[in-house]
């Protein structure tokens, strides 16, 4: 069981991961915006971020360059709508990425590889 | 009274004059003729003339004044001929050289005929000629091309081979260049490397023969005091000549001329010919350097066209790609976030439902569509995606050599001295053209702003079935290289070296990892491994 921010501008999104990922195990929390998410960071403790790239007004890959710059050892996994977002260099600093779906498989997926490579899952009772 | 020679006879015969040669028989008929021709330069008449001065006759003193004076016209016109036809040999010569001179562009081809013309036979005919020339910095006045014989034993071959094909100067000119030309510069190298002297050293005799546009002749009875023994010594003569090679007050080089075999004294008229001769050969070399350095310009911008062409080419697909990016991921995030926010919900709700609710198969069919039209997405996007491959064929050479142009000024301002050594004729690598750029790009500012870093070698070359990117520099291991997210685990990176980083994830995604090594002389080296064949990646 690990702490996951979900982060993203769609509220169908949010609902969608928060249920998913709890069912999976994992304690989730979400955020609609990149500020918001900065100020839940600041507050709690995360084992893992999950970021959609393209958020109202604001880029999810500013968020990922602040996580790596103050937070470094923080994984982070960026969600796309489409699987052009490598071309923009800056989503390399991420270390997993998934294309957004209605199935939820890929992205539990990408979370257990991500989590397994940090070591970072916590007993369910932490 | 009887005469002795026959001047006063209309017509004679052999019997009547000894001294009418073969090939004049004209003179036999004709008295004016052999007057003039024979009878003024003839013993006999000379006793007619001391006749008539024992009989008084008071013509005589005068027609011994004409005779005389007579004579005396003759032999100034002969030598007039003679000098006449010297001038007239000189002046064909000069023209044909000055044909060549004017009308080549061809450095190789003026030196050779301006060479040939001062050491040929045909030519001036002196033993050696050195050609010193001013470099492209005006800072030095540099040996350039010798020749001539270096020994008798050389002399008398050449000038054998010379007699036995007896070529006009321009033949010999031709040969020479076609055959000789690159022999008698490395011939010459040693010397013409110890004439070399600095422009700015007014006092050297080369330079005061530049400075005063007059030639120099240094002779054993007169040395100048800055020619010295030194120069002697190193020619090994002690008369020689020095020609400025002046161009509309450019100096152009100078030529030292000598008769280093034959030791024969250098004339005035030497002097003066070859002053003339220096004119045309000035000109001629400064048009065929111009030419010569024109030449290399446009080569240069035609390099740099065809170079634009590509990236022009390049910049095209580029938009294209973005356009089509563009416009793809407008559509993906159009349509997948709600399509996505579907299909999870009513995936979620069903978990919600219990297996007998009659609402299970409606949703069941929602999540169906969801996910057909996400994978009619996908695929929508994927051939878009496959119309612009990012990994394709490129020229490494061309991609270090813009990315260095781009980063040289701030290289220069860093006061890092940069080492380019880019193998020739390499094959295409198949790479992601981007990703690789932003990668060395990444790699010089990294290495650059290590700790007492200040020289950076940047090298290409082909290894195996790879070519090798190696960048050294003389500074510390990049820190971000080490660690498992870029950084040393205690150690927090540099906080806006985000580039390493991602270069990191980018080479090992493309499977070409960034190997490391620290140089026992001290400082690091970089190696990055491209492949050139698709089924390597």
């Amino acid at each position: 069981m690990a702490r996951i921010l979900v982060v993203d501008d769609e509220s169908s999104i949010r609902l969608f991961y928060a249920e998913e990922l709890a069912d999976a195990g994992h304690e989730v929390t979400t955020s609609a915006s990149a500020t918001e998410a900065v100020e839940k960071l600041e507050g709690g403790d995360f084992d893992l971020v999950v970021l959609d790239i393209k958020l109202k007004n604001e880029s999810g890959l500013d968020l990922l360059q602040k996580i790596v710059k103050e937070r470094h050892e923080m994984p982070v996994i960026l969600c796309s709508a489409f699987s052009f977002y490598k071309d923009d260099f800056a989503s390399w600093l991420a270390d997993g990425y998934v294309v957004k779906s209605s199935d939820p498989t890929e992205l539990l997926e990408e979370i257990k590889r991500v989590l397994g490579k940090k070591g970072a899952t916590r007993p369910a009772d932490a | 009274m009887e005469w002795e020679c026959c001047w006063s006879l209309p017509e004679i015969t052999s019997r009547d004059c000894p001294y009418i040669a073969e090939g004049e028989e004209d003179l036999f008929t004709s008295q004016r003729k052999r007057i003039i021709a024979r009878c003024l330069e003839c013993p006999r008449f000379r006793n007619d003339l001391l006749k008539l001065q024992g009989e008084n006759n008071p013509l005589s003193g005068l027609l011994n004044l004409i005779a005389t004076e007579l004579l005396d016209q003759k032999a100034r016109l002969h030598s007039m001929g003679v000098f006449l036809s010297s001038k007239t040999r000189e002046m064909r010569f000069l023209h044909e050289l000055s044909l060549v001179l004017q009308t080549s562009f061809n450095l190789d081809e003026v030196l050779s005929v301006a060479m040939t013309a001062i050491t040929a036979g045909k030519g001036f005919g002196l033993n050696r000629a050195l050609l010193l020339m001013t470099d492209r910095d005006r800072q030095f006045l540099r040996g350039y091309l010798g020749v001539g014989p270096r020994n008798y034993e050389e002399a008398w071959q050449i000038w054998r081979e010379i007699g036995e094909n007896d070529l006009s100067l321009r033949e010999l000119a031709r040969n020479f260049q076609q055959s000789k030309l690159e022999s008698e510069k490395a011939k010459f190298h040693d010397l013409l490397e110890k004439l070399s002297v600095p422009l700015s050293d007014s006092n050297h005799i080369f330079n005061r023969a530049l400075g005063g546009q007059k030639p120099i002749l240094v002779t054993a009875a007169s040395p100048p005091p800055d020619a010295g023994p030194h120069l002697s010594e190193l020619l090994g003569v002690d008369s020689f000549l020095v020609v400025p090679l002046i161009s509309r007050n450019r100096r152009i080089g100078i030529i030292i001329a000598d008769n280093c075999i034959t030791h024969k004294p250098i004339t005035p008229q030497d002097v003066q010919l070859l002053e003339t001769f220096a004119f045309p050969v000035a000109f001629a070399l400064e048009r065929a350097s111009l030419h010569e350095r024109l030449q290399e310009e446009v080569d240069k911008l035609t390099e740099a066209n065809a170079k634009l062409k590509v990236q022009q080419e390049l910049i095209l697909r580029m938009e294209k790609m973005a356009l089509v990016g563009q416009i793809t991921s407008g559509i993906a995030h159009a349509i997948r976030n709600p399509l996505m926010g579907i299909g999870g919900l009513a995936r979620s709700l069903m978990k919600t439902l219990p297996e007998t609710d009659r609402n299970r198969e409606s949703l069941a069919s929602i999540i169906q569509e969801a996910k057909r039209l996400e994978d009619a997405l996908n695929e929508a996007l994927g051939y878009a995606d496959s119309l612009h491959p990012a990994i394709d064929r490129w020229d490494i050479n061309q991609l270090i050599s813009g990315v260095y142009d781009r980063q040289k000024d701030k290289l220069a301002r860093q006061g890092v001295a940069v080492d380019l050594e880019l193998e020739e004729g390499l094959p295409l690598a198949y790479i992601d053209f981007n990703q690789i750029v932003f990668c060395i790009r990444a790699l010089l500012a990294g290495i650059t702003e290590t700790e007492g870093c200040d020289r950076l070698s940047l090298e290409t070359r082909l290894q195996g079935d790879a070519i090798a990117i190696v960048m050294e520099g003389n500074g510390p291991p990049l820190a971000a290289l080490a660690g498992d997210r870029g950084y040393p685990p205690d150690i927090p990176g540099p906080s806006e070296n985000f580039g390493l980083r991602i270069c990191m994830t980018m080479l090992e995604k493309q499977g070409t990892p960034c190997t490391v090594e620290t140089l026992p002389e001290g400082g690091t080296r970089y190696t990055i491994k491209l492949p050139i064949r698709k089924e390597n990646r």
